[in-house]
């Protein structure tokens, strides 16, 4: 597979027709060494998915279970059936999609803004994107409840959506103006003489030469937005309305925690995630900081 | 009261009739329907005494939807703050009876007539006067709970002993035999008590004679640094050292006891009536049903001959909030769920009704009659209307913690505890 | 990825006249940025604008359970900034959130460079798992995942006291972690590195496959050693990457809370206070909205002190056009 992964300009260092022996073994070294920080990084995850697979009996039990001998799904089934699984998949999606898409959107005009032009105000309002990310959110908690409540947001999914731009907006906003500073100004003012408006090569040129950093940004605000609790468990109070995260803390509650089923249900909430980035890390992997680096 | 672990933990789906469409109904009261915040013990332990409440609330106002909202204890309080802040607060609200004080001293709660409500003539005494103040009653006692030993009857058999011990000495005794067989395994306990379980140490110090605090003048005074309560701490810890193996820096939630026994790391454990369930909880112990043949539970008897170890009378009481906007209606309700048909299938679920009329219903219950024998001695916290900030980071823990350990001597200890809690009983509010 | 040649582009554009655009349009072009500006601007100052005003407004108040009723504060000037600077538990909370935040920003971005190393020599199948092993970890909830570390090193049936005895290293049964603050701090810091990992690693890598090949085949060519390469050629051109993550991570970082919170149950104890758990501890656990605020707005002006070198590279970045 030739993704833009496959890091081919390191791999000139090694010789590539012949591998001599020491070559091989440095190979099998290196790769023996990513395995083992592969498993490092992953135990926990890994743990988290065999209880998922665990029978109630090997989850607490003496002596741990590392593999799960007796597989069962029936923690993936009582997590499913539970209240409100459904909706709450559908609550989270909706709330997802809607600040990924309305996040792209204003950031990129934003940006738009702060990189291409050179108005008054410019260097404050970068810095205030900047700033604005500096304030501790439970400290905001009652405030902004006060203030979606006075609009009629309280436990509504609009009102979580209005919440998650503001804290996924300026970043959003300060990730592509670096991409968009990346492209040189030259190839708009090319664009222009095609006799297309200002805001048309914008469009035509910028918008697809910054689609790895579209991509990257959306992810920043699908993982903001599809993980975020402590917002949403103030400001949703129906179950009606709630999303993934807050369903899944209801298997902790004060009389114990449901490990099982809580853990096939973690496993269900990460995987949309997972599916996303493995299906575009081509892109974002090259497009993280394409704008960034020049050389 | 009860701490567990995520702050976020903010709503457990409830499986009350749910009044909200889809795309979220707000849930501002209005005259066709009412909101009541119950905590998730309800929904997990007695569904059915809410069900007839709300079925009985119906049947009187037909069109009105009841809109209970379970929470978790440890972010009730802070939505609540919210909604007090927004004036968007729920018709009814369930609070600890260790938290309610500070609510009724702000003015949180709107004023009711006891006489209005069932059984408020024999409303038990201790949260009675958790819903007293000024002179004026602000809540209504909704459930106890109090604290007796859940054993092993067969590893108490196995070192001689077949029935449950009525003398602290005897207790002791059964202890060090247990020991002795069984404590070459370094999970075992004989008393499995987690060292920042400051109910029972502070039921030690009740014991022998001292207290937490006391009002003198306008200003609240911390006692533990008393000859009494170091008398009662001193026992506490070595009977925690000599018997328990259960961590010193976790309390009674982390793990519940249940679960250890459950596994059998413990030979019995100080606990609420409702924690004997929760060993067979697949979220608890998920202990067998042949399991309960071994167990047996008895009150926690006292270094004084004839008495028990008084026990913590922990509760809940529920309040109108004086934004409520349907606070008559609220009252009925409140009035269903608190009556005797509700309250008996309360204390059917394993706790203590509200009314001393109902303190018979376990009676006949094996499982859960120590626990209302075990009522009879009691203690609660001062009534301060500060105390629920105590509670909510609480100097006892640390302090049971560092005698535990030895890193504090039982003097130094209480008295750096006692100026901690004097700060902030007397902090200005 | 657009095939368009920038090279070809721009030397189109090089010849060109440059024209004079008439006043109208001008005043209109000059107004574009603004109104480019107003639709995020609008949705950001809508649900902030209001809030941190009030949060500063709240820090000049004492307003406890009793004003939040009445909603109305009584204003104490700076008495409460007074009461955080002469209580002890704030400087010694400081001065821990400093040497966490310090602790885990160098943590992350020393093991993030390696792994990033790691990930380009790696083969593709080996570097495919490992990155999707990181994005997995990315994408555990962060409820999910702090339950799950606090379940690994559960004093009763937690697995790493189990293996730790097992393998030897000393008897760990019913070792309690957060018994003592340093080894506590180990497993809190521990934890957020391995939950900051993936972020950082991944961007260091794909900033790492833009460094020319050639440059680094000159340099070994040349006899410069792997480290040196790194060194001089390497890192001046990951500089700006760097210095987002660096100031990302110092944000995120001396914000902490969610981990400390939930590893402590809590209940954390003075010796596990951060800026962030202190300010919510008063706000929310002891109803002092005022005090709470203040600390919170102190947070923030602390936060800036600190990454006033960064932000102004970062306002500098880009502004060579």
């Amino acid at each position: 597979m030739s993704s833009p992964l496959a890091g081919a300009p390191l791999a000139g260092l090694r010789p590539v027709r012949r591998r001599s022996r020491r070559a091989r073994a440095r190979r099998w070294g290196v790769d023996a060494l990513g395995l083992l920080v592969f498993l490092v990084m992953i135990f926990p995850v890994y743990w988290m998915v065999s209880t998922a697979f665990k029978p109630g009996s090997d989850i607490i039990a003496n002596t741990p279970v590392w593999f799960p001998t007796h597989p069962t799904l029936s923690n993936f089934s009582d997590a499913i059936d539970r209240p409100y699984f459904w909706t709450s998949v559908k609550n989270s999606l909706i709330v997802v999609v809607s600040v990924v898409v309305i996040s792209l959107v204003l950031a990129f005009l934003a940006a738009l803004a702060l990189a291409k032009f050179r108005f008054y105000g410019r260097k404050a309002f970068i810095v205030l994107v900047i700033a604005v990310q500096m304030v501790p959110l439970n400290a905001l908690i009652i405030p902004i409840y006060l203030v979606l409540s006075k609009g009629n947001q309280v436990d509504k999914l609009s009102g979580l959506v209005i919440t998650y731009l503001t804290f996924v907006l300026p970043f959003t906003i300060w990730t592509l103006r670096g991409f968009l500073l990346g492209v040189p100004r030259d190839l708009e003012e090319a664009a222009q003489v095609d006799g297309s408006t200002r805001f048309g090569a914008f469009v035509r040129i910028l918008l697809p030469l910054i689609g790895p950093g579209l991509v990257a940004t959306s992810i920043f605000a699908f993982i903001q937005a599809w993980n975020e609790y402590l917002m949403a468990s103030v400001l949703v109070h129906s179950p009606g309305n709630q999303t993934l995260t807050l369903w899944l803390a209801g298997f902790i509650t004060d009389r114990g925690t449901a490990w099982g089923p809580l853990m096939a249900g973690a496993t269900l909430t990460a995987l949309p995630v997972v599916l996303f980035f493995v299906a575009i890390q081509r892109r974002i992997a090259f497009g993280l900081t394409a704008g960034a680096v020049r050389g | 009261m009860k701490t567990r672990i995520i702050v976020a933990v903010a709503l457990a789906a409830a499986l009350a009739i749910p009044a909200s469409t889809a795309s979220g109904g707000t849930t501002k009261a209005s005259a066709s329907s009412i909101t009541v915040w119950l905590m998730s013990d309800a929904q997990n332990g007695w569904p059915t005494a809410v069900a007839n409440a709300t079925s009985q609330f119906k049947a009187q106002h037909p069109g009105v939807d009841v809109n209970i909202q379970y929470q978790s204890w440890d972010s009730v309080l802070q939505k609540f703050d919210a909604s007090i802040a927004a004036s968007d607060t729920p018709d009814a609200i369930e609070l600890g009876n260790s938290q309610t004080a500070k609510y009724m001293a702000a003015g949180a709660f709107q004023a009711i007539k006891p006489k209005n409500y069932p059984n408020s003539s024999t409303w038990l005494a201790g949260l009675k006067q958790s819903c007293t103040y000024g002179g004026h009653t602000f809540c209504v006692p909704y459930y106890a709970g109090a604290r007796a030993v859940i054993y092993r009857k067969d590893l108490y058999r196995s070192v001689g002993y077949k029935s449950a011990p009525t003398t602290y000495s005897k207790f002791l005794a059964i202890g060090k035999k247990l020991m002795k067989k069984y404590g070459s395994n370094s999970n075992f306990s004989a008393l499995y008590e987690p060292g920042q379980n400051w109910y029972v140490a502070m039921s030690y110090v009740f014991d022998y004679g001292g207290q937490i605090a006391v009002h003198k003048g306008s200003k609240w005074q911390a006692v533990l640094n008393t000859p009494q309560a170091i008398a009662g701490l001193t026992a506490f810890k070595k009977m925690t050292l000599a018997f328990s193996r259960a961590s010193k820096t976790n309390d009674e939630a982390h793990p519940y006891p249940s679960i250890p026994f459950a596994k059998g790391r413990a030979a019995a454990f100080i606990g609420n009536g409702w924690e004997w369930p929760y060993v067979f909880n697949p979220k608890g112990g998920a202990a067998p049903a042949s399991f309960e043949k071994k167990m047996g539970a008895y009150p926690m008897p006292s270094h004084v001959k004839g008495k028990y170890l008084p026990t913590f009378l922990g509760g809940s009481d529920i309040g109108i909030p004086v934004q409520s906007k349907n606070k008559s209606l609220a009252a009925d309700w409140v009035k269903a769920f608190t009556g005797t048909a509700s309250e008996t299938l309360i204390a059917k679920a394993g706790n203590i009704a509200n009314s001393t009329k109902l303190l018979g219903v376990n009676a006949k219950n094996p499982a859960l009659a120590p626990f209302a024998r075990a009522a009879a001695f009691s203690w609660f916290v001062p009534s301060a209307p500060n105390w629920a900030n105590v509670e909510s980071n609480n100097p006892l823990k640390p302090m049971l913690t560092s005698i535990l350990t030895n890193r504090a001597s039982i003097k130094s200890a209480v008295t750096k505890a006692d100026s901690q809690i004097n700060k902030i009983l007397n902090a200005k509010s | 990825m657009s095939s368009r040649s920038p090279v070809a582009a721009a030397s189109v554009a090089a010849t060109l006249p440059q024209r004079r655009r008439p006043l109208g349009r001008r005043l209109r072009s000059a107004s574009v940025p603004y109104g480019l500006l107003l639709p995020a601007s609008v949705v950001i100052a809508a649900v902030l604008a209001y809030p941190l005003y009030y949060l500063v407004r709240l820090s000049f108040q004492h307003y406890g359970l009793f004003q939040l009723v009445r909603h109305k504060g009584e204003a104490i000037g700076t008495a409460n900034y007074a009461a955080i600077f002469h209580d002890s538990v704030f400087w010694h909370t400081l001065l821990r959130t400093v040497a966490v935040t310090a602790v885990c920003v160098v943590l992350t971005v020393v093991l993030s460079t390696l792994i990033a190393l790691l990930l380009a020599e790696l083969s593709s199948w080996v570097r495919l798992l490992l990155t999707a092993g990181l994005i997995f970890v990315w994408a555990t909830p962060v409820v999910v995942a702090i339950s799950i570390w606090s379940w690994m090193i559960d004093f009763e049936f937690g697995v790493a006291n189990w293996t730790l005895t097992k393998l030897g290293v000393g008897n760990f049964t019913h070792h309690d972690w957060l018994a003592n603050p340093w080894s506590g701090w180990g497993v809190i810091i521990s934890l957020i590195v391995w939950g900051a990992i993936p972020f950082v690693a991944i961007t260091l890598y794909a900033g790492l496959t833009q460094v020319s090949g050639e440059l680094l085949e000159a340099a070994a060519i040349d006899g410069a050693s792997r480290w040196r390469a790194f060194r001089d050629i390497t890192l001046p051109l990951l500089k700006p990457i760097y210095v987002i993550v660096i100031s990302l991570s110092i944000i995120w970082d001396f914000q902490v809370f969610n981990q400390v919170w939930l590893i402590t149950n809590t209940t954390p104890t003075p010796d596990y206070f951060v800026m962030a758990v202190y300010s919510y501890v008063t706000s929310f656990k002891i109803s002092e909205y005022g005090l709470g605020s203040a600390i919170a707005v102190v947070m923030v002006g602390i936060m800036a002190l600190i990454s006033v070198f960064y932000v102004r590279q970062m306002v500098k970045l880009g502004d060579v056009e």
